[in-house]
C-alpha cells in the first residue's frame, strides 16, 4: 500500500484497485450470488474460475454495474474502486463503465468499418478530430496486437475479420476509451486454440497498464495467465488466492475438487 | 385495415421455413401440400394482375398516359350525342379519365403519414424493446394487436366528429398564419378536411404494423450490440442511435415500407376525412384530396351509369395503378426486412 516503491519489488502489497464487499446479485427473487467480497490488486490479473452456472458471469457483471441494464436483476453490496464505491447513489454508472471497461464472450463488433468501431467510445464522448481519431485508432490497436493485420483494411466492415481479429477488436475497441480495469467475459471460449494463444499473450501485455478482472472456463488459461485466482460454486465465492496457491494448496475442499477434475 | 398476421406471420413463417425444407419431410404429402398452398398463393397474385390488366385494356387504350399525367376527371355528357373516340375506343362525349390528382393525393397523404408516424412507432418499438419490464411486454403487445383489429370506419368517425374539426378550427388556421411563409404550408386553411387530417388517420392506423415490425427486427438483433455500448460509457440514447439504430437500418425502411404500402391503400377512413378533391391538385398540407382508392369508392356509383363502361374501366386501371405500386413497395420491403435477417 506504500505508492513509493517499485511495482516489481511490490507484487503480494500492491494498492487494490477494486475492493468487493458483500455483493449480493438477485435476477427476480433468484439469488444469484450471495455475499461475494473480493480485492484485485491494481496491474494484476484475477482469473474467475467455476463450473458453468457457478455465479462467475454474474459476479463480473456486478463491477460495472452491467446488472443495472437487465430488467429484474438487483445488486446489494458496495464495489469499490479506488476507494470509491460504485454503487452510492450520486455515482453515474455511465462513468463507471467508462473507467471499467468490458470485453464479452462473444466477439460483438458494430456493424460499421474497423476504425468505426475503434474510435466508437471516442466518437461519443464528443472527439471529433480526424487525426487524433486516428492515433486513438492505431494506439488501441497496436496494443491489442491487431495493427498489422488490419492497418491496410481500417475501411472495412468489422464482421469480415477473422473471429479472433474481431475479439482482439473488441478489445482495442475497449482500450481506445482509457479505461483503467478491464473485465472480461470467457473472451477466448468462442475462439480457436492459435486465436486463444494471442489473446492470452495479449492480457500478459495488457496487465502492465490496465487491472484485469477475467472470467475462464478454463483452469489451464487461469493457471497461464492470472496472477490471482478466485473460485466461485453455486453462486458463493468459496476461495480466492494468489494463483499458485488456489491450484497448489487451495484451503477449501470444494475448491480442491475443483481443480483436480471431480466437477463438471 | 387487416390484422398483423400476414407480415408479421409472414416474417416468422419464412425463418421456421428454412429447416422444413432440408427435412426429409420436404419430399412427402406435408411438404407437397404446402408447396401447393404457396403455389395458389402466387397464382392468386397473377391471375389479378392478369385481370386487372385484360379487364381495364379499353380504358388503358382510351386513357393512354393521361391517366398519369392529367387532373380532369369527368366520364362525359351521358344525355349527348356522338361519342368520344381515342385509339379506336368509344366513350361518352367529352369523357376524360385523368387520375393525376388520385395519384398525387396517395402518395402524399402516404408519405405525410409517414412523417408523423416513423419517429412515433421508433420510439414506441425501441420502448417496448429496451425499456419495458417484462411484465408490461404482454399487455403492451396486445394492446398494440387491438389497435390494428379496430375497424377502418371507426378511426374514419374518429377523424370526422373530433379530427377535423379541431385541424380546420385551430391547427389549419395557426399553422397558416404563423407558418405561412414556409412553402405548403401557408394559404387557405380550408374546412379540416383534407391532406393533413387524411395523414393524421393514416399515421394513428400504420402505428401498429410498423412497432411490430420494428419490435420484431430490434428483438432479431443481438442485444449485445447495446451491451457493447454500454460497455464503452454510452448513455442509453447514444446506444439507440449511434450503434442499435445504424445496425438495423435496413430492417427499420423495411417496416416503413410495409406501413408505406398499407397507408397507400387504406380507404375508408381516408375516404371520410380527406374532402373528396376532384379536378384540382392541392396547394397546401390543409388543401383537400382524393386518393386512388377513395376515388374508386366515391366514384364507383356514377361510373357504373357510364353505358359506355370505359368510367368503369378507368377506376379499375386506378386500382391496377395502385396494385402496381403497392407491389412494388411491399417487394421491396420485404428484400430489405430479408436483408437485415441475413446480416446476422
Amino acid at each position: 500500500m506504500i505508492p513509493t516503491m517499485s511495482p516489481v519489488d511490490m507484487r503480494e502489497e500492491r494498492a487494490e484497485k477494486l475492493i468487493v464487499q458483500n455483493v449480493d446479485v438477485f435476477y427476480g427473487q433468484f439469488h444469484a450470488m450471495k455475499k461475494a467480497s473480493l480485492g484485485v490488486a491494481e496491474h494484476c490479473v484475477m482469473a474467475l474460475i467455476g463450473p458453468s452456472g457457478c455465479g462467475k458471469s454474474t459476479f463480473l457483471r456486478a463491477l460495472n454495474r452491467m446488472h443495472d441494464l437487465t430488467p429484474g436483476a438487483r445488486v446489494e453490496g458496495e464495489v469499490l474502486l479506488d476507494g470509491e464505491n460504485i454503487y452510492a447513489p450520486e455515482v453515474d454508472p455511465v462513468s463507471i463503465r467508462h473507467r471499467i471497461g468490458m470485453v464479452f464472450q462473444r466477439p460483438n463488433p458494430f456493424p460499421k468499418t474497423v476504425f468505426e468501431n475503434v474510435v466508437y467510445g471516442p466518437r461519443i464522448h464528443g472527439e471529433k478530430r480526424r487525426e487524433y481519431l486516428l492515433e486513438v485508432a492505431e494506439r488501441s490497436l497496436r496494443s491489442a496486437a491487431l495493427w498489422d493485420e488490419v492497418k491496410d483494411r481500417l475501411d472495412r466492415p468489422a464482421l469480415q475479420l477473422s473471429g479472433g481479429q474481431q475479439q482482439r477488436l473488441c478489445i482495442a475497441r475497449c482500450l481506445a476509451v482509457d479505461p483503467e480495469v478491464i473485465l472480461m467475459d470467457e473472451p477466448a471460449s468462442a475462439l480457436d486454440p492459435i486465436a486463444t494463444s494471442k489473446i492470452e499473450d495479449l492480457i500478459e501485455d495488457l496487465k502492465r497498464e490496465y487491472t484485469v478482472v477475467i472470467v475462464t472456463h478454463s483452469m489451464q488459461q487461469a493457471a497461464r495467465i492470472s496472477d490471482h485466482t478466485t473460485f466461485f460454486l453455486s453462486g458463493e465465492l468459496i476461495e480466492s488466492g494468489t494463483t499458485s496457491d488456489i491450484f497448489t494448496k487451495p484451503k477449501d475442499k470444494r475448491t480442491e475438487d475443483y481443480i483436480t477434475g471431480r466437477y463438471g | 385495415m387487416a390484422s398483423l398476421t400476414p407480415t408479421v406471420g409472414g416474417s416468422r413463417a419464412r425463418r421456421a421455413a428454412v429447416p422444413f425444407s432440408q427435412s426429409p419431410a420436404s419430399g412427402t404429402l406435408a411438404g407437397v401440400l404446402t408447396s401447393i398452398a404457396a403455389g395458389i398463393c402466387l397464382l392468386l397474385v397473377v391471375l389479378m394482375l392478369l385481370f386487372l390488366l385484360w379487364y381495364t385494356w379499353p380504358a388503358i387504350r382510351y386513357n393512354g398516359l393521361s391517366i398519369l399525367s392529367d387532373i380532369t376527371w369527368n366520364i362525359g355528357n351521358q344525355y349527348g350525342t356522338g361519342s368520344s373516340i381515342h385509339n379506336g375506343v368509344a366513350a361518352e362525349p367529352g369523357a376524360e379519365f385523368g387520375g393525376l390528382v388520385f395519384l398525387v393525393g396517395t402518395l402524399l397523404s402516404a408519405l405525410l403519414a409517414m412523417v408523423f408516424a416513423v419517429p412515433l412507432a421508433l420510439g414506441v418499438a425501441l420502448t417496448i424493446v429496451y425499456r419495458l419490464p417484462e411484465r408490461l411486454r404482454l399487455p403492451t403487445n396486445a394492446l398494440i394487436e387491438l389497435m390494428a383489429g379496430i375497424p377502418s370506419v371507426v378511426y374514419g368517425l374518429w377523424g370526422t366528429i373530433v379530427l377535423v374539426p379541431w385541424v380546420g378550427n385551430h391547427v389549419a388556421p395557426f399553422v397558416t398564419h404563423h407558418f405561412g411563409f414556409i412553402p405548403f404550408l401557408g394559404g387557405d386553411a380550408g374546412s379540416g378536411n383534407g391532406l393533413f387530417a387524411a395523414a393524421i388517420v393514416l399515421a394513428i392506423m400504420v402505428m401498429p404494423i410498423m412497432v411490430a415490425t420494428v419490435r420484431d427486427v430490434l428483438l432479431a438483433q443481438p442485444k449485445s450490440i447495446y451491451e457493447a455500448s454500454m460497455a464503452l460509457g454510452s448513455t442509453s440514447w447514444q446506444a439507440v442511435t449511434h450503434a442499435v439504430l445504424p445496425s438495423v437500418r435496413t430492417g427499420i425502411v423495411g417496416a416503413i415500407l410495409v406501413a408505406f404500402g398499407r397507408a397507400l391503400g387504406e380507404t375508408m377512413a381516408v375516404l371520410m376525412v380527406a374532402g373528396n378533391a376532384i379536378n384540382i391538385l392541392p396547394q397546401n398540407i390543409f388543401s383537400p384530396i382524393n386518393t386512388i382508392a377513395a376515388v374508386v369508392v366515391s366514384q364507383l356509383e356514377s361510373a357504373v351509369s357510364d353505358a359506355s363502361g370505359v368510367a368503369q374501366r378507368s377506376l379499375a386501371e386506378l386500382a391496377l395503378v395502385l396494385f402496381v405500386i403497392s407491389l412494388a413497395v411491399n417487394t421491396i420491403a420485404r428484400v430489405a426486412i430479408r436483408g437485415q435477417d441475413r446480416s446476422h
